[in-house]
């Protein structure tokens, strides 16, 4: 197992330090300039170039790649050009942010993608099947920022018992303990809705299509031949056997919430990562592009890193595989 | 000749359209998509109003869906129906040309990967892995940071971060048409590797190729509304669904026409895609997508 996991974090270490420096020379080869919105009557040529020097920007692009690359091997993600403050601090106020979001998402997502997919499976051919089938594939379709716009029109606008923006209220900071939580809580069911839910659709058909297969299995029919309940069929014997070619797909939907979470971000004024990423890009911030850029793929690749482990554990037959034991 | 030396089955095409034919999912999706192409080709005879020019904004803003005016007016004075049926135009052109350029790269990337092998497949490949643990979206906005936007960037944009699915599906076909017979007797009859990749590898993987690329085009359109929505994708004036879709957010209540028609046509455009696409899945190829 170690040795398993040992070479997974080897790999996944220089995946990421690949898409670094893919990024890295995409952004400074390519035209346009982050210093082009100094360029102004009332600055002098003079004064930017002096800004270039301090940010680095005038030094050879290989030598401003190794700076980089130290710098960020040491932690440091450089300085914003907009905010003129370290990078570093910036994230360590939006990461957490986007974390409630996704993992609140994560957690809607897994609830009604394996029950709707299970439900699915045990009444194949129903009428609630069917139903399933139809409402995921227009689920599956619907754009997220327009799913997005039109629950605020029903329950923020027209109903007015959701908010429809930010991540508490004005005077939250009066407020502590259960209303605090109650409020944040309100703000929240909105964005991990629409993030959650709209993804959940594809989650319930791969589930029902396990669900389907393990429920074939001798197994099963030797657990219902000795008078299990059916419940307790789906639940103890079927559920756990097709649920774990599941968690890979769970490993995989990451990096689909976190897109997800750019746009989700950006309609309800939520002061995550997304939102961050949209305002550097409108700004050419390079170094916050790069930082978030890098803080996403470290995401994706730990969250396949563990859907990896984790399906390696509940299945001992990949270990035996891997190990050629 | 032995039967073993033959290449697969050229003729499951004709069993694959008969049961097209036959399969209702594809079929509808199929009359969906010629319905939005035929609707976009002849926009201008289906609406007499202009989709970008404004009218006299007091007397035209937002008036509500019914009239002249089927869907309504915009806060410009525009009318939806108009400005949505233009907008079809943009969503197709824009989705069939990306998918085009990504699966051209990415059969190319692929095939090169599957039979070159070697550090070629690992260089290929750990590239395609690479990109693939950005999600799409973040990967296209560090793109567009760097240009401004426009419809070709958009395109060439959509196509260049969409060809890594597509060169894994490739690269795993390849792989085993490799170790076919036929691919053998090429080889013994003095066969160079590009002919045997773009001869015999290429042309028998492009079943799975199309199938592919038409359950992809749905993600491509969304992910175009997208942009646009964020104002990084199509530039204005031209009439983008996406965008029709963040104009109408300032006027949500009293004016609900105007964002929620064009978010309606992405999803019947959509839906009618993967409708598409899972037809042909059944009819043609069930083996390879399950």
């Amino acid at each position: 197992m170690a040795a398993f996991l040992l070479r997974r974090i080897l790999q996944s270490l220089v995946l990421v330090w690949i898409v670094l420096t893919i990024t890295f020379f995409l952004l400074h080869l390519a035209p346009g300039d982050p210093m082009a919105r100094y360029e102004h009557p009332d600055i002098s040529p003079e004064t930017v170039m002096k800004m270039r020097g301090q940010l680095g920007l005038d030094r050879p692009v290989i030598e401003q790649y190794f700076i980089w690359a130290a710098g960020f091997a040491r932690g440091d993600f450089g300085v914003s050009f907009r905010y003129n403050r370290p990078v570093g601090e910036i994230l360590a106020e939006t990461i957490p942010n986007t974390l409630r979001l996704t993992v609140a998402s994560m957690a809607l997502y897994v609830l009604f993608g394996l029950a709707l997919g299970m439900m699915s499976a045990a009444r194949r051919y129903s009428a609630f099947d069917r139903l399933n089938t139809i409402v995921a594939l227009f689920v599956y379709s619907i754009p997220s920022f327009w799913l997005a716009l039109m629950l605020i029109m029903l329950f923020s606008l027209k109903l007015g018992i959701l908010p429809s923006s930010h991540m508490q209220s004005l005077d939250s900071a009066s407020m502590s303990g259960i209303p605090l939580f109650l409020d944040r809580a309100r703000h929240l069911v909105l964005p991990a809705f629409v993030l959650g839910v709209a993804s959940a659709a594809g989650l319930a058909r791969y589930m029902r299509g396990s669900m389907i297969d393990v429920l074939r299995e001798d197994y099963i029919r030797t657990a219902r031949a000795k008078g299990l309940p059916e419940r307790s069929v789906l639940l103890k014997h079927a559920f756990r056997n097709a649920a774990i070619p599941v968690v890979t797909i769970l490993g995989m939907s990451l990096p689909f919430l976190l897109g997800g979470a750019v746009i989700v971000e950006k309609i309800f004024s939520w002061p995550g990562m997304g939102g961050l990423m949209v305002e550097a890009i409108y700004t050419r911030d390079y170094p916050v592009v790069l930082a978030v850029n890098f803080v996403v793929a470290v995401m994706v690749i730990l969250g396949n890193l563990l859907a990896d482990t984790g399906y390696a554990v509940l299945d001992p037959r990949i270990m035996s595989k891997e190990t050629g034991r | 000749m032995d039967g073993a030396l033959q290449e697969p089955c050229r003729s499951c095409w004709s069993g694959g359209w008969a049961r097209f034919r036959k399969n209702r999912t594809g079929m509808a999706g199929a009359v969906i998509v010629t319905a939005l192409y035929l609707m976009a080709v002849f926009a201008p005879a289906l609406t007499p109003y202009d989709p970008i020019s404004q009218g006299s904004l007091p007397e035209m803003r937002h008036h509500a869906p019914g009239g002249d005016h089927p869907l309504g007016t915009d806060k410009f004075g525009r009318d939806v129906f108009a400005r949505v049926l233009y907008g079809s135009r943009i969503s197709l052109a824009i989705s069939f040309l990306s998918v085009t350029i990504s699966v051209i790269v990415g059969a190319l990337a692929g095939a090169a990967a599957g039979y070159a092998g070697g550090w070629v497949d690992s260089v290929i490949m750990r590239f395609v892995d690479a990109l693939m643990a950005i999600p799409r979206l973040f990967l296209l906005l560090t793109c567009i940071a760097l240009f401004s936007n426009s419809i070709p960037l958009v395109i060439i944009l959509l196509g260049a971060t969409s060809w890594m699915a597509t060169a894994r599906l490739v690269r795993g076909q390849i792989l085993s048409l490799r170790r076919q017979d036929f691919v053998a007797a090429a080889e013994s009859l003095g066969a160079g590797g590009r002919r045997i990749i773009f001869r015999h590898l290429i042309p028998n993987t492009l079943t799975v190729m199309i199938i592919s690329a038409t359950l992809r085009i749905g993600g491509i359109i969304l992910t175009e509304a997208s942009l646009s929505f964020l104002g990084l994708g199509v530039p204005q004036p031209v009439p983008s669904w996406g965008r029709m879709v963040f104009e109408g957010r300032e006027a949500l209540l009293g004016a609900w026409w105007v964002s929620t028609f064009p978010g309606l046509a992405i999803i019947i455009t959509v839906i009618g895609y993967n409708l598409l696409g899972d037809g042909l899945k059944e009819s043609f190829d069930p083996v390879h997508f399950g």
